[in-house]
């Protein structure tokens, strides 16, 4: 949490007039919004990897080294088929390069991907909260701000 | 009083336009650095692999198998023209952005220049 005592080279946010305020407010919404959505991907780029894992621990293995399958060709149309091999498969390492490695050293692979995406996750996850932090703190200065100026104008309301 | 209208109007333009191409450098930003992210996992990957290693490269629809030095190669190559294509593009924002500052600037001192004249024909 940002602390409220101005220092140097920072702006003290309660100086701030209300309209800068809300427009300060709607680009942390904007940076927050963009976080979480990649925070999201990530997510979802996570446990496709994980999937992958279960895929090879559940599909390719000795024991299914002679058994029939069913290849998808569309999610409605299969064909039978039957492994060249239960011991080594073809992983796809981005940038169109595609490497043959054995199961175990397939599932290295994946966990190393899923574990170093839980760093990026952890990492992502603090800038998030420092986000929605900093969101709040900027919500509750405009609060304030609205409500002691509406008393103000009520209590010259009075006066007058 | 036209004058000054036109001119602000013109400069405005610019100051948007110098915006858009702000923006699109700040994409093709991310996009190279997204790339590189993945060219480097990549080189990191054949690094951890033995130099017997089968690799396939992904031509189209088919699947050319090639050396690992080959490989290597080519995301090396990737790399270093990736850093380069950054380099390039950050040297674009900066310019764009100073370009754009100083243009604001000419437009806030024309705008208050205007005010200031409004306030003694008023006067």
């Amino acid at each position: 949490m940002a602390t409220k005592q101005a220092q140097p080279g920072q702006i003290e946010i309660t100086s701030l007039p209300v309209p800068q305020l809300q427009e300060l407010k709607q680009q942390l919404d904007r940076e927050l919004e963009h976080l979480t959505t990649s925070f999201q991907s990530l997510r979802t780029a996570q446990s496709k990897f994980s999937d992958c894992m279960k895929s090879i621990a559940q599909g390719v293995d000795p024991s299914t080294a002679g058994k029939p399958l069913l290849v998808p060709l569309t999610s409605s149309l299969y064909v039978p088929g039957r492994l060249t091999s239960s011991t080594h498969v073809l992983l796809d390492i981005g940038t169109g390069f595609f490497v043959e490695k054995s199961t175990g050293d397939a599932t290295d692979f994946y966990k190393r991907k899923v574990k170093d995406l839980g760093d990026s996750l952890k990492d992502l996850e603090q800038v998030v909260n420092q986000k929605a932090n900093n969101v709040r703190m900027v919500e509750e200065v405009i609060r304030v701000k609205v409500l002691s100026a509406q008393e103000s104008s009520q209590k010259e309301g009075r006066g007058s | 009083m036209s004058e000054v209208q036109k001119k602000l109007q013109a400069l405005s333009d610019g100051y948007q336009k110098l915006q858009g191409e702000l923006s699109t450098a700040v994409e093709a930003r991310q996009k190279l650095e997204s790339q590189q992210q993945e060219n480097s996992t990549v080189k990191k990957e054949f690094d951890l692999l033995d130099d017997e290693a089968n690799i396939y490269k992904q031509i189209g629809p088919v699947l050319l198998k090639q050396d690992k030095t080959e490989a290597v190669m080519a995301v090396n190559g990737r790399l270093e023209y990736i850093e380069k294509e950054i380099k390039r593009i950050e040297g674009q924002i900066k310019d764009t952005q100073e370009k754009s500052e100083t243009l604001k600037m000419e437009i806030i001192q024309m705008q208050s220049a205007a005010q200031q004249q409004q306030e003694a024909a008023a006067a």
